[in-house]
């Protein structure tokens, strides 16, 4: 099964060609001059050009994740490329390449390690090894600190942070589609960012219908990947280049989105993420060792930023188990658009409860309409809607995967014989019982002034945002089917 | 033994025919192809004429057409990546909503028997639910990525709401839906063909489907839902369904298409080597180890590929078939 989430399945495949074949990147071939044409055999290990001097293996074409972001071709055989770049065997060989270095006291090429923990694989594990989640984040701490790390960090920060830029960013999209002033107006609804799997297919679908609608706030993923290897390189005295920075996160396409061109920095000759592992990685890497999770003596959460430790490692945001943006940015926009406190988040199912929709009301009139929807089947009729110009809302929290993050591809599946929407209701029920993290307070306003320069600034603007891109359908012959 | 009696040729597309399917009451009938029209055929007199022709819905090749169960819609599913639902309203036939959401091409289009679901699959691998919201609005319900190849053909249960659908991993899929969070899921996957299963079709309680394939068989599978009599295990609770009889040597080449007739109970196939052939239960058949025969095969039905044949809904032992030839033929079958 495949642990993309379902928008990222759709494929364009042919009957009669596997998907390495249709991969159409081109590949420079060195060519040696020869008088007849090359004569090229297969064998079992691979394909051969006979020469003069006799035969010589033909080099294997190696595709990087760039490669198929950039591909409106096949988007599955990414899965494989994955296993070279982004995969458990990828890290445990850093992280002991590392440790060996260390242990022969080089100072040259040894690197800080340091590794970034979403809440979603925490639920996740917490279940699966019977753990309370905050228990669960502390074995992980010790799990990934026996591993070599140098620092593990929780996502905290950057959740917070996503959600005041994400609120902000509406609030004058809002304000900008009433003013009636043309210029500059970005269509509304605003579509929140945060899910790649949504962002992937939007783009290389949908193109540049869908894109100026979605927020272009980044995904706490990259937000926190701009603190390990701007905030924390500094404050740590360290290159970017010589922090490796894992995130832990509860779907495959997070790999992608770490992947992306716009999350390299050329001059620091270094990428904000350089390795995202899944719940069910850590599952198998957990098995494999034949070592469960509380096995590991439990460790803190380390808590660079300016305040002291939080009570706790673990935090929620609001209560949809995707990091709260709809519920967040409500509550926010009631009050500073319309001055209207909310305390209870009332939503209404529409046709299944993965597509649901809350208003506000001022003065007899409804001022705000939100939804939120998750999974693709949701994600396909919020399009359709948007196309026949039906979409009534002025937000919308899209996630790839239905029931949200919490759902993630790459999730720990649930035992045999337990449906998974069982097992979300189990994963959601300890999710509402985390802490409930205020993205307003010291750290952030702290990260904002001292390192952001403030709160609209350029730099703000500029680390805490991305761009999107269109994907252009490819016209080739090669691609003509019948 | 029977013989089909040839009644009409009909000519008018331009090109090979993918598709024909009666209207519900059996007095006409859609045709699809390469030419990317549909026309609407009804008898007048006693000869079958085009009434209708529909031809700016689609951009690429239509690859089949459905009639709702009601007759007041007819959708069509083209190579063009989208699905095209045509209603007579208001007399005329118009598109009034365009399905998008397929990568690619549309290889079939299905109705479920309450008309209010309409199932899709694609070259993508995927199968889609939609569901009717009222006001000519079709809400995506489900998009299952079940098959690991391209799907070739959906077909909804005669009496409820299961979809079965037939692709080129060589597999049947069975997808029902979970009342528990309106979510549409695989029940059953059918494996047994050797190569592209390339059309299935229920008999007329749904208790059985017939599925013909590349590997030039045809197949009939049986329900067994859980507490069944024969005592067949149902892990997970779900209907289990089994091979009970495989009809093999009597195709030459790949079969395209099968129709098992709600009324008389007669299998026919459409079939790569130009033929349509008319299987019948044999009197002493078995509930689990029934036995087919063939009864007439039509040689030279057509001078090419024979690409869909479908009995009509009312009239017995009505058939209609089409192919790659540019004919459509409308034959009677004779006990």
């Amino acid at each position: 099964m495949s642990r993309f989430s379902g928008a990222l399945q759709l494929t364009d495949l042919d009957d009669f060609i596997t998907p390495s074949q249709e991969c159409v990147k081109p590949v420079p071939i060195e060519k040696t001059k020869s008088k007849t044409g090359a004569k090229i055999t297969i064998q079992g290990d691979g394909y051969y050009e006979e020469t003069e001097t006799g035969k010589q293996k033909l080099q294997k074409v190696e595709i990087t994740l760039q490669d198929c972001l950039a591909c409106s071709g096949c988007i599955t055989s990414a899965e494989g490329v994955l296993i070279t770049q982004q995969s458990q065997e990828e890290l445990l060989r850093v992280l002991q390449e590392n440790k060996a270095l260390k242990t022969q006291n080089a100072s040259e090429g040894v690197r800080t390690i340091v590794v970034t923990i979403s809440p979603q694989p925490v639920i996740s594990l917490a279940q699966r090894y019977n753990l309370k989640p905050e228990e669960a984040a502390k074995h992980l701490s010790g799990y990934f600190r026996s591993l070599g790390a140098d620092y593990v960090l929780n996502t905290k920060i950057a959740d917070d942070l996503a959600l005041l830029e994400c609120r902000n960013e509406f609030v004058e999209r809002f304000r900008d589609s009433k003013s009636g002033d043309a210029a500059g107006v970005t269509p509304m609804p605003m579509l929140s960012s945060s899910c790649p799997g949504w962002v992937c297919y939007a783009e290389k679908t949908h193109g540049n219908f869908i894109l100026p609608y979605i927020a272009t706030t980044r995904s706490p993923q990259q937000i926190m990947g701009v603190l390990v290897k701007q905030w924390l390189a500094r404050k740590l005295d360290c290159a970017a280049e010589r922090i490796y920075h894992v995130t832990v996160m509860p779907c495959y396409d997070k790999k992608l989105e770490a992947s992306r061109e716009d999350f390299y920095s050329d001059a620091n000759n270094s990428r904000d993420v350089d390795c995202v592992i899944t719940s069910i990685e850590i599952e198998q890497m957990l098995i494999s060792a034949d070592t469960p999770l509380h096995t590991y003596t439990p460790s803190e959460i380390d808590w660079p930023w300016h305040s002291g430790t939080p009570e706790a490692s673990v935090w929620a945001h609001e209560f949809s188990t995707s990091g709260g943006y709809s519920d967040h940015v409500f509550k926010y926009a009631a009050k500073e658009l319309f001055d209207e406190n909310v305390e209870v988040l009332e939503y209404k199912n529409l046709r299944n409860p993965d597509f649901r929709e809350i208003t506000l009301q001022h003065d007899g009139q409804v001022v705000l309409k939100f939804a939120i929807a998750n999974g693709f089947r949701n994600i396909q009729n919020l399009v359709q809607k948007l196309k026949r110009g039906k979409a009534p809302y002025d937000f919308v929290e899209v996630m790839a995967c239905p029931s949200g993050c919490i759902n993630g591809g790459a999730q720990v599946r649930p035992p045999t014989g337990v449906p998974i929407h069982e097992l979300n209701q189990q994963l959601e029920e300890l999710y509402k019982q985390l802490p409930k993290s205020k993205p307003e307070n010291e750290d952030t306003r702290q990260i904002y002034n001292k390192f952001f320069d403030g709160a609209h600034t350029d730099k703000a603007k500029m680390l805490l945002h991305t761009s999107y891109h269109a994907v252009e359908k490819m016209n080739t012959a090669l691609n003509i089917k019948w | 033994m029977g013989k089909l009696a040839l009644e009409h040729t009909l000519q008018g597309h331009k090109g090979r025919i993918w598709g024909v399917s009666w209207h519900p009451k059996g007095n006409a009938f859609a045709s699809c192809g390469e030419d990317k029209t549909i026309r609407i055929w009804s008898l007048s007199g006693s000869t079958w004429t085009t009434k209708t022709i529909l031809s700016d819905g689609h951009k690429r090749t239509i690859r089949e057409i459905s009639w709702s169960p009601c007759g007041q819609y007819l959708t069509s599913a083209s190579f063009d990546g989208t699905t095209a639902i045509w209603s007579k309203t208001s007399g005329e036939f118009e598109c009034i909503a365009t399905l998008e959401g397929h990568e690619n091409e549309v290889k079939s289009v299905s109705w479920s028997h309450s008309g209010s679901l309409l199932a899709t699959c694609s070259r993508d691998k995927s199968v889609w639910i939609w569901e009717l919201a009222g006001d000519d609005e079709f809400d995506c319900a489900a998009v299952l990525n079940s098959h690991t190849q391209d799907v070739k053909r959906v077909v909804w249960h005669p009496k409820k709401e299961i979809l079965a659908s037939a692709s080129y991993d060589n597999t049947i899929k069975m997808y029902a839906e979970n009342a528990a969070d309106n979510d549409w899921y695989s029940t059953a996957t059918l494996e047994s063909h050797t190569s592209t299963v390339w059309s299935i079709d229920f008999d007329a309680d749904g208790e059985r489907l017939v599925s013909c394939s590349d590997d030039k068989t045809l197949k009939i599978w049986r329900a067994y839902p859980p507490g069944n009599e024969e005592g067949i295990f149902t892990p997970d609770n779900e209907t289990v369904w089994k091979c009970v009889c495989t009809i093999s040597g009597e195709h030459s080449r790949v079969i395209y298409d099968v129709s098992w007739c709600k009324k008389t109970g007669l299998i026919a196939t459409a079939c790569g080597d130009d033929a349509i052939r008319i299987f019948k239960e044999d009197a002493n058949s078995q509930k689990n180890e029934p036995t087919f025969s063939m009864i007439t095969s039509e040689d030279k039905a057509h001078l090419q590929d024979v690409n869909a044949v479908k009995w009509n809904p009312s009239q017995e032992g009505q058939l209609i078939s089409c192919s790659d030839d540019g004919t459509i033929k409308l034959w009677k079958f004779i006990e």
